[in-house]
């Protein structure tokens, strides 16, 4: 198979299987089922390949697929897959090829359920491999739309406010990228003779070059990174994610916090910070405050849920406050190099981590918690109890899962949080201690979970007849993710080395980026730089 | 005294005119408002053939008055025709009592 | 040491001890999986945890001899230097050597400008190099776990004569109470399991199926993150273990899950714990930035590695190279050897000293957690909640003494500064912890206060510059406190789960064994013993040294008197108490004719460790510090605590040299021997004779008495003060979800649809409108009109007769005549 064939088809694998769904019987249920599963672990292996032909020695884009779309505005179809893409696509194959084996929940309008869920992951695999600005834009919104249906007819009872919610929020962030967009494009065709461009590998040459103007990288930076920091989300803009994830039918709770939250800092890494790496160094300091205080918040509301959902919800913010810190801890001294370059490059891969381990861990919580519900129909906190003696399997391994969320050493939270941390003290001593304070309320939370639900000695809710043990298919899903929460824990270097030469290589074009963003305007730049690094 | 000029045959012309449209005003028999307005188009015909007579427009004006003769008859026919179907629904030709158009 | 053996040596360390460590983590997979699926009768869990833990034992045990064979020679050759130098000293004393023949001035330091801060001891260190222990030291890489451009983390090794003597002790005592267990979780070999503490709602009591396997999986789990903690070779390693050794201290307190008491003390030892990681965290972050590795040391003689974090920080005499003063103070690094260490630029690297104290209270933070040391003390008599031989393992012998041992790990990096803060923090522990011994009746819980205080013991020991006191005594004390816990574990066993002393006494006829391995317990922490004589209670030489050195330090820093006169106080109270437990439990008449008539030895496989844990707490520590475990301690010793230090760091304290300690050593030990002695005999008074009443002085002294009951009042400062304020904040946020941030939501959507019903009127109400009126107008002007239109010709004509005369008219009237 080509490169181009490969990349394509784990794109459009889902939405050939969506399409052939048309073709079963109204009541073939189970067959759908299964051959929704075929199609997303096709998908799975498709991206299995891909990391097989990977070459990790390399830094730049690898596989890319060039095809013109609409030629009279420079829009291209173009692929590719790199380091920092690649973990996000293998991540993005598992975590919908486990939601579809929990997809058996789901009961009603079957087939309609399976197309949106497919067309889904078409969106979300888009999303990580287009290289096109204008083509990730469109990935963007196919994935917004089944995301929506998904949860306004499947979800719970407040499932219409739920999903307007989410819609309205990501519509909002999308709108804004879209201004951005235009304005890259615009500026790019000044730049380069009336010939405006939407490639992002090309852009960021054009940034790195420092010839975009530093007013236009300020105002698209953010622009792009409100987009991006509703999708994280990050304080203030994470309202929705409770919402959407309690009223959200449980696979689908999976993908949101598994892998939508990541497109939100695959967007900062991807696109606001390489296009506008001057910008991006201005506003460092705000985005680091901005993530320390959203892992700190988001801590204390989850302490004081009583809904499980909402719990694992709120604790979803906290961890991607550690991706946004992570990402932003550069820092720069008056000459405006780059200060302790490595332990930036630390931050980022480690936010980078970060993801995968959260896309795992919050995956499976949010599955644990399905799995209850499916049987007890409540969430209330204090109404469990003593699960650790009607269902022992699924306590452990729902312990251990929450022990990752946790970021216990050894499992996959642990790796990602803890870089991110170490990171941020050359950044700010005060907000590298308010961070690592992040650990003790995480600590405080998720234990106080575990202790109402699991531990105790009787059941204190409704329906306690029918907490019976995971069937074989929970189990499946449910072991799936603890297994690989402790190998992503203990052999952090599997994904750390994929990483790595796209990571180093991105910090050096950012730092080259600004110096030259810098030097066009040096008078300009002294005066906030200063400011805002001291 | 002058002889015969254009004013005097405007003066002919302007007392039909004024015979005829007193007639129509005052006259309740449909017959005679019809015999009115007989007189104010041949009191302008009258002025029509003097003005062509005595200005440089030489045949246009009695051409007019030629059209004017016409249109005339026709006119008649068609009035009279009015009238009689008028008596035959109000055994009656005075016009006031003709007020079905009233607004 | 030629690198060909270096590299050998080094190797089957590696192997030894890492097989050591594994073994542990392979009982835990079959024991759980093999548990879950197989039977709740059998006792094969046991069996392969006693078997993985047995095998860990024979392989430190070996590497501990492979250890001392390798590095013979260097030690021979450091003792004989040694002996050279002391007699040197001896000699010297008087004031023969001036300060100008210091080696290190002579030494090549590249600045000439550095303020060697480290100062003027007496000593003449011509052959410093030969006292190095990284010469004894092997370390190494397991695997990698991420690269950062330079900055590498990985899994490392580092074995040094400290490791191996940490491998040998922990899996020597995790041995005896595996064995110990199996005969003490018995109970729980059965598929109905009666919990008579949980009531349940109809008020039955709680039925569960036996968990004896997962006991001694949890229980193998520990052993495997305990042997790695010790094993590791970087810092951000032993952080990573600390973590585990906490999780699985977490589960073993909460074993018990379905008791409320139990998973309420298991969060509680958690979260105490993840505070002081907190600050851990924060001494990471600082070494980190600042050192660019977490690494120990590189002792690899193949000039590859970086060096590590002693290397950097001290030069090879042991000595901080510091310029500048006060806040300006810095500490250059150093490569390893005696020159300076350079950033790529060219630029000496330098750590601010503030900062170094930063990491160094960090990392104590950590330890203060870990080993419940004021002010984070409260979660270990919470953690009793445990089944017994948990608390011998974790909670006396081997987690909780891993503060104490990574103090000593990291002891080259701390400041005078920090060493004090550690002697103040170690005092006040062992003091709090003494007295609320004193009121205790549980019999689990005054020997955790117990630990608590001896813990502070060792860090005092530590802080107050007695690096090999306080590890001495982290051994020493681990087999006696261990044996102690056992002994309880099995007089609890014997008395079917009852805890309460009032409730005991004259046990000692029921279970002789129980009562006198204890009492040799209670002698060894009492410290009992004559100076002098070779064989003593093992307590007795630790005790003995901790006191010489804390006399020593005062002696140089007077203005510390109190860390003397609190571990000689404390060190009585401490033979009172302990001396008080023994009389209440095991002497006198019997209480509580319930729990007596059911008492009865416990059978063999749990008096057997008894047996030989006490044989260990007598003996171990045979010659004192001339003896063999106290040599294997001093071998690891780091450079700069031999010769002390005068008037370093920024508050100008002075630490104790050997010789110094070693001149006061006499003094202290009547001294302890004193404080023991009276503290028995009030003991022996109150509790055995009865000639003073504890009732009556309870009653005069209530305050005191209450006040040490409700354990200092720690826990409701600390709801008051963390706990509530948590929750309300959380409440806060909750409240600014949903109020502020949602009702902004809300609110623009409500501005939105009412700007949406603002459109609305403005159509209908305005625009609307105007079209309607304009209609209106016209209909209304035709309407109006209409009368006009009568109908009769005649009308009609006049109208047009007066219009055309009114049009002439008015043309004759308004236009112009031209």
């Amino acid at each position: 198979m080509s490169d181009a064939a490969l990349l394509t088809l784990t794109i459009f694998t889902p939405t050939i299987f969506a399409v052939l769904l048309m073709a079963f019987d109204k009541k073939a249920e189970e067959g759908m089922r299964v051959f929704t599963l075929i199609g997303t672990v096709v998908t799975f292996l498709l991206s299995l390949m891909m990391w097989q032909r990977f070459n990790m020695e390399e830094a730049g884009y690898q596989m890319q697929v060039v095809c013109n779309w609409i030629p009279t505005w420079n829009i291209e179809y173009r692929l590719g897959v790199d380091g920092i893409s690649l973990p996000l696509v293998l991540l993005t194959g598992l975590v919908t090829m486990l939601a579809a084996v929990a997809s058996w929940s789901i009961k009603e309008k079957i087939r309609g359920y399976l197309i949106l869920f497919l067309m889904l992951e078409t969106g979300m695999m888009g999303v990580f491999l287009s290289l096109d600005f204008f083509l990730f834009y469109v990935f963007w919104e196919v994935m917004l739309l089944p995301m929506y249906f998904l949860i306004g007819v499947w979800g719970g009872p407040r499932r219409e406010y739920a999903a307007m919610k989410f819609f309205l929020y990501t519509l909002v962030g999308s709108v804004l990228m879209l201004i951005a967009i235009l304005m890259f494009y615009f500026n790019s065709s000044q730049i380069l003779d009336g010939k405006g461009i939407f490639s992002l590998i090309k852009l960021a040459e054009i940034a790195k070059s420092g010839q975009f103007n530093q007013n236009m990288q300020l105002i698209a930076f953010i622009l792009l990174f409100i987009g991006f920091a509703i999708k994280v989300p990050c304080f203030p803009f994470h309202t929705w994610l409770p919402d959407a994830h309690v009223e959200a039918p449980t696979p689908i709770s999976m993908i949101l916090a598994g892998v939508l939250l990541k497109m939100g800092g695959y967007g900062i890494i991807r696109i606001a910070m390489p296009l506008c790496p001057w910008a991006a160094q201005y506003a460092a300091w705000f985005l680091v405050v901005l993530g320390v205080f959203s892992i700190i918040y988001g801590a204390f509301a989850a302490m004081a849920q009583t809904d499980f959902k909402r719990l694992v919800a709120y604790s979803s913010v906290s961890h991607m406050g550690y991706v946004l810190v992570g990402l932003a801890v550069w820092k720069i001294n008056e000459a405006g190099q780059t200060v302790n370059p490595d332990l930036w490059l630390m931050g980022m891969q480690g936010a980078m981590y970060q993801m995968l381990g959260h896309g795992i861990s919050s995956a499976g919580m949010f599955f644990m918690v399905g799995v209850i519900y499916d049987r007890v129909h409540h969430r209330d906190l204090n109404k469990f109890g003593g699960l650790m003696q009607k269902m022992p399997l699924y306590s452990g391994i729902a312990v251990g899962i929450f022990f990752a969320g946790l970021g216990l050493p050894g499992l996959c939270g642990f790796i990602g949080e803890v870089f991110v941390v170490l990171s941020i003290w050359q950044f700010s001593k005060t907000l590298a201690v308010i961070a690592a304070a992040g650990v003790i309320l995480t600590a405080g939370y998720i234990l106080w979970t575990i202790q109402r639900v699991f531990f105790g000695p009787e059941y204190k809710g409704p329906h306690g007849e029918d907490l019976s043990e995971m069937n074989g298919r929970e189990s499946g899903v449910a072991v799936t993710l603890l297994v690989l929460a402790i190998i992503f824990g203990v052999l952090p270097s599997i994904m750390l080395d994929v990483m790595n030469p796209s990571t180093v290589a991105l910090t050096k074009s950012l730092s080259e980026g600004y110096s030259n963003s810098a030097g066009s305007q040096p008078a300009a730049v002294s005066t906030p730089q200063v400011s805002l690094t001291k | 005294m002058d002889s015969v000029g254009l004013n005097h045959y405007l003066f002919v012309g302007a007392v039909l005119f004024v015979c005829g449209i007193v007639c129509m005003a005052t006259k309740r028999n449909a017959i005679g408002v019809l015999m009115g307005v007989e007189l104010v188009l041949n009191g302008a015909n009258i002025n029509f053939v003097a003005l062509s007579r005595y200005t440089p427009l030489g045949l246009d004006g009695q051409v007019s008055s030629m059209f004017v003769i016409v249109l005339a008859a026709a006119e008649a026919a068609v009035a009279l025709a009015i009238a009689l179907n008028f008596y035959n629904n109000h055994l009656s030709i005075d016009v006031d009592r003709a007020d079905d158009l009233r607004g | 040491m030629t690198p060909n053996v270096y590299t050998a040596t080094s190797t089957t360390l590696k192997w030894l001890l890492g097989t050591a460590w594994l073994l542990p983590l392979a009982g835990f997979v079959i024991e759980i999986f093999g548990g879950y699926w197989g039977g709740r009768k059998t006792k094969t869990a046991a069996w392969i945890a006693v078997g993985c833990i047995a095998t860990s034992f024979v392989l430190s045990l070996s590497a501990l001899l492979v250890w001392r064979g390798a590095t013979a020679e260097i030690r021979e050759k450091q003792a004989t230097a040694l002996a050279e130098h002391d007699a040197a000293h001896g000699h010297g004393h008087g004031g023969e050597h001036g300060h100008g023949e210091h080696a290190h001035a002579a030494s090549d330091h590249a600045h000439g400008a550095a303020d060697h801060s480290h100062a003027h001891t007496n000593h003449v260190h011509t052959d410093h190099a030969d006292f190095n222990p990284l010469r004894t030291t092997f370390t190494g890489e397991f695997y990698r776990l991420a690269r950062f451009g330079s900055v590498v983390v990985s899994m490392d090794y580092y074995i040094d004569g400290l490791t191996v003597l940490m491998f040998t002790m922990v899996t020597l005592i995790a041995t005896c109470i595996h064995v110990f267990a199996t005969g003490y979780m018995a109970e729980e070999l059965t598929e109905h399991y009666e919990d008579h503490q949980v009531h349940l709602s109809g008020g039955r009591h709680f039925h569960r199926p036996g968990r004896f396997y997962r006991f001694f999986a949890f229980l193998s789990l520990f052993c495997f993150a305990m042997l790695g903690l010790v094993l590791a070779g970087n810092v951000f390693q032993v952080f990573i273990f600390w973590e585990l050794v906490g999780v699985c201290s977490f589960f073993l307190i909460g074993f018990y899950v379905e008791r409320k008491s139990a998973s309420t003390a298991a969060n509680k030892a958690f979260i105490m714990n993840r505070v002081g990681d907190f600050g851990f965290l924060i001494g990471l972050m600082v070494v980190l930035t600042y050192f660019g590795t977490f690494q120990f040391a590189n002792t690899s003689p193949d000039e590859i590695g970086s060096p590590g974090l002693f290397q950097m920080v001290r030069d090879t005499h042991g000595h901080m190279v510091t310029e500048g003063d006060g806040r300006e103070k810095v500490v250059l690094l150093q490569s390893g050897g005696n020159t300076p260490l350079h950033s790529q630029d060219g630029k000496q690297r330098v750590i601010p000293y503030w900062l170094l104290i930063v990491a160094g209270l960090g990392v104590f933070a950590g330890c203060v957690g870990k080993s419940a040391q004021f002010p984070l003390q409260t979660w270990l008599p919470d953690a009793m909640e445990g089944p017994t031989p948990v608390s011998a393992l974790v909670h006396s012998a081997t987690m909780v003494a891993a503060g104490v041992y990574l103090v000593g790990r990291f002891y080259p990096m701390f400041t005078p500064e920090v060493l004090l803060t550690i002697a103040y923090v170690g005092a006040i522990t062992a003091f709090i912890g003494a007295t609320i011994a004193i009121v205790v009746t549980d019999i689990k819980r005054v020997l955790a206060y117990s630990t608590i205080s001896q813990l502070g013991y060792m860090m005092l020991a530590l802080g107050v510059g007695g690096w090999m006191a306080g590890l001495f005594h982290l051994i020493t004390h681990a087999f006696f406190k261990s044996l102690m816990f056992l002994c309880s574990g099995s007089v609890i066993y014997g008395c079917h789960h009852e805890q309460d002393m009032t409730k005991m006494g004259g046990l000692r006829k029921k279970m002789p064994i129980t009562a006198y391995t204890m009492l040799i317990g209670v002698f060894a922490i009492a410290g009992y013993g004559l100076p002098g004589l070779p064989i003593n209670f093992s307590g007795f030489y630790s005790k003995d040294a901790i006191i010489a050195s804390a006399l020593t330090y005062v002696s140089l820093n007077p203005q510390h008197f109190l860390l003397f006169y609190i571990p000689v106080v404390t060190a009585g109270i401490t033979a009172f108490y302990m001396f008080r437990m023994w009389f209440m439990t095991f002497a006198g008449t019997p209480r509580d004719h319930h729990v007596d008539e059911h008492a009865h030895e416990s059978p063999l496989p749990m008096v057997a460790p008894l047996c030989l844990l006490a044989f260990l707490a007598w003996f171990c520590a045979f010659r004192g510090e001339d003896g063999g475990l106290a040599h294997q301690i001093l071998s690891s010793e780091p450079t700069h605590v031999r010769d002390g230090l005068e008037h370093g760091g920024i508050l100008g304290l002075s630490l104790p040299s050997h010789h110094q300690i070693h001149e006061k050593h006499a003094t202290a030990g009547w001294v302890a021997l004193f404080a023991a002695g009276l503290g028995s005999l009030i003991s022996y008074l109150f509790y055995c004779r009865r000639t003073l009443d504890a009732g009556t002085i309870g009653r005069q002294f209530w305050v005191i008495r209450d006040f040490l009951i409700e354990k200092w009042r720690f826990d409701e400062l600390y709801d008051v003060m963390f706990t509530r304020p948590v929750h309300v904040i959380g409440a806060w946020c909750q409240g600014f979800d949903k109020r502020v941030l949602d009702g902004l939501i809300h609110l623009a959507s409500h501005l939105t649809l009412q700007t949406a019903k603002f459109d609305r009127a403005v159509d209908e109400r305005l625009v609307d409108r105007i079209v309607n009126i304009c209609g209106e107008v016209t209909y209304a002007t035709g309407r109006s009109l209409k009368g006009i239109q009568t109908g009769r010709l005649r009308q009609y004509v006049m109208f047009i007769a007066l219009g055309v005369v009114s049009l002439f008219v008015l043309v004759f009237a308004f236009l112009p005549r031209s």
